[in-house]
């Protein structure tokens, strides 16, 4: 069986000639992942409908650039992180979608296995309140925790991610983690 | 915050642990200090439950539709765009035109009155219709099932 990422490496090289089919399918592999990042990162769904579709355009373009053995997430969520920023910045008023919103439209998540309906109402509600204290987080809170939290990347790939060191990853890591407990101890007393 | 101890021990270690990111050597000076400190160990407990929340928490994906849907190039999409301008201001323009011409025309108010209801009343029962199945759209969870 072949190896995913080798095949990747294949796709790059072949795009990288021009070939349109491996365009389309490095596209269609990658923007799925790419949208959830958008959207873990801008809480709203058109937002991250188009950070996405200019993060792929972006992807394509610097495919010369892009060392086609590494893999292929770290650098595209480089890109998807500035796109949002870019967004960001010209919206000025983030505008962050709550987490039932978000369910009710696109593509039903599969069905979870729960043991009980009552922990699973627990989940469900420790779900949304999560969410909502992400979004008040700052942005760099808010980054570290939805790459390892919701994407569950290495803290290599988060460092190459954000261009920082390992160790650096580790301390705003446990900083975002004790700004989000503490936000939510809050929503838990009120 | 994170705390401080007087041990020397580093509060972020207990991120890298739950991540499994530490060196044998850390992961241990940890685990010794997770057996004295009840509130290291609860607060362990606590990121570990906020990271199951949040992994299991299954953003919807767009559909296929949408993705096909949408521009697949920056030329493409500025076409698109362009596209969606220029319809926009040429109906704006249109309507405007045609409100003009019929109350400052030579008719009289009650021709002009019956003029503006038969053009108004199908925009209104239009518009109401389109307000209803925007509504349907947007909180409509089976949509996509086939019928």
């Amino acid at each position: 069986m072949e190896e995913p990422q080798a095949l990747d490496a294949d796709l790059v090289s072949q795009a990288r000639a021009g070939d349109g089919d491996a365009r389309n399918e490095l596209v269609r592999r990658y923007r799925t992942p790419a949208f959830r990042f958008a959207l873990q990162l801008t809480g709203h769904r058109e937002d991250a409908l188009d950070v996405t579709q200019d993060s792929m355009l972006r992807f394509l373009d610097t495919l010369d650039l892009f060392d086609g053995d590494r893999p292929i997430q770290p650098w595209l969520f480089r890109i998807v992180r500035n796109k949002a920023y870019d967004l960001g910045r010209r919206q000025k008023v983030r505008r962050a979608e709550s987490l039932e919103d978000l369910l009710e439209r696109g593509m039903p998540p599969p069905v979870q296995a729960m043991p009980h309906p009552v922990e699973r109402l627990e989940l469900n509600e420790l779900r949304r309140e999560v969410w909502k204290a992400l979004n008040m987080l700052n942005e760099t809170q808010r980054e570290i925790l939805v790459l390892r939290e919701y994407q569950d990347l290495s803290y290599g790939e988060i460092s190459e991610v954000l261009g920082v060191p390992t160790g650096t990853v580790m301390s705003r890591l446990h900083r975002a983690r004790h700004a989000l407990r503490d936000l939510l101890s809050g929503e838990e007393s009120n | 915050m994170s705390r401080h101890y007087d041990t020397g021990f580093d509060e972020a270690l207990l991120s890298g642990y739950l991540d499994g990111e530490l060196t044998q050597a850390d992961r241990q000076r940890v685990r010794l200090h997770l057996e004295d400190d009840a509130a290291a160990r609860e607060l362990v407990d606590e990121m570990r439950r906020i990271r199951e929340a949040a992994r299991s928490t299954d953003l919807p994906a767009p559909l296929d539709e949408e993705w096909d849907e949408s521009p697949r190039t920056a030329g493409s999409r500025w076409f698109r765009r362009s596209g969606w301008i220029l319809v926009v201001g040429w109906a704006v323009v249109l309507v405007g035109l045609a409100t003009w011409g019929l109350f400052a025309g030579p008719d009289s108010w009650w021709q002009k009155l019956l003029a503006g209801a038969l053009v108004g009343g199908p925009v209104l029962l239009f518009l109401s219709v389109l307000t209803d199945r925007m509504q349907v759209m947007k909180h409509d969870r089976y949509r996509r099932v086939e019928k």
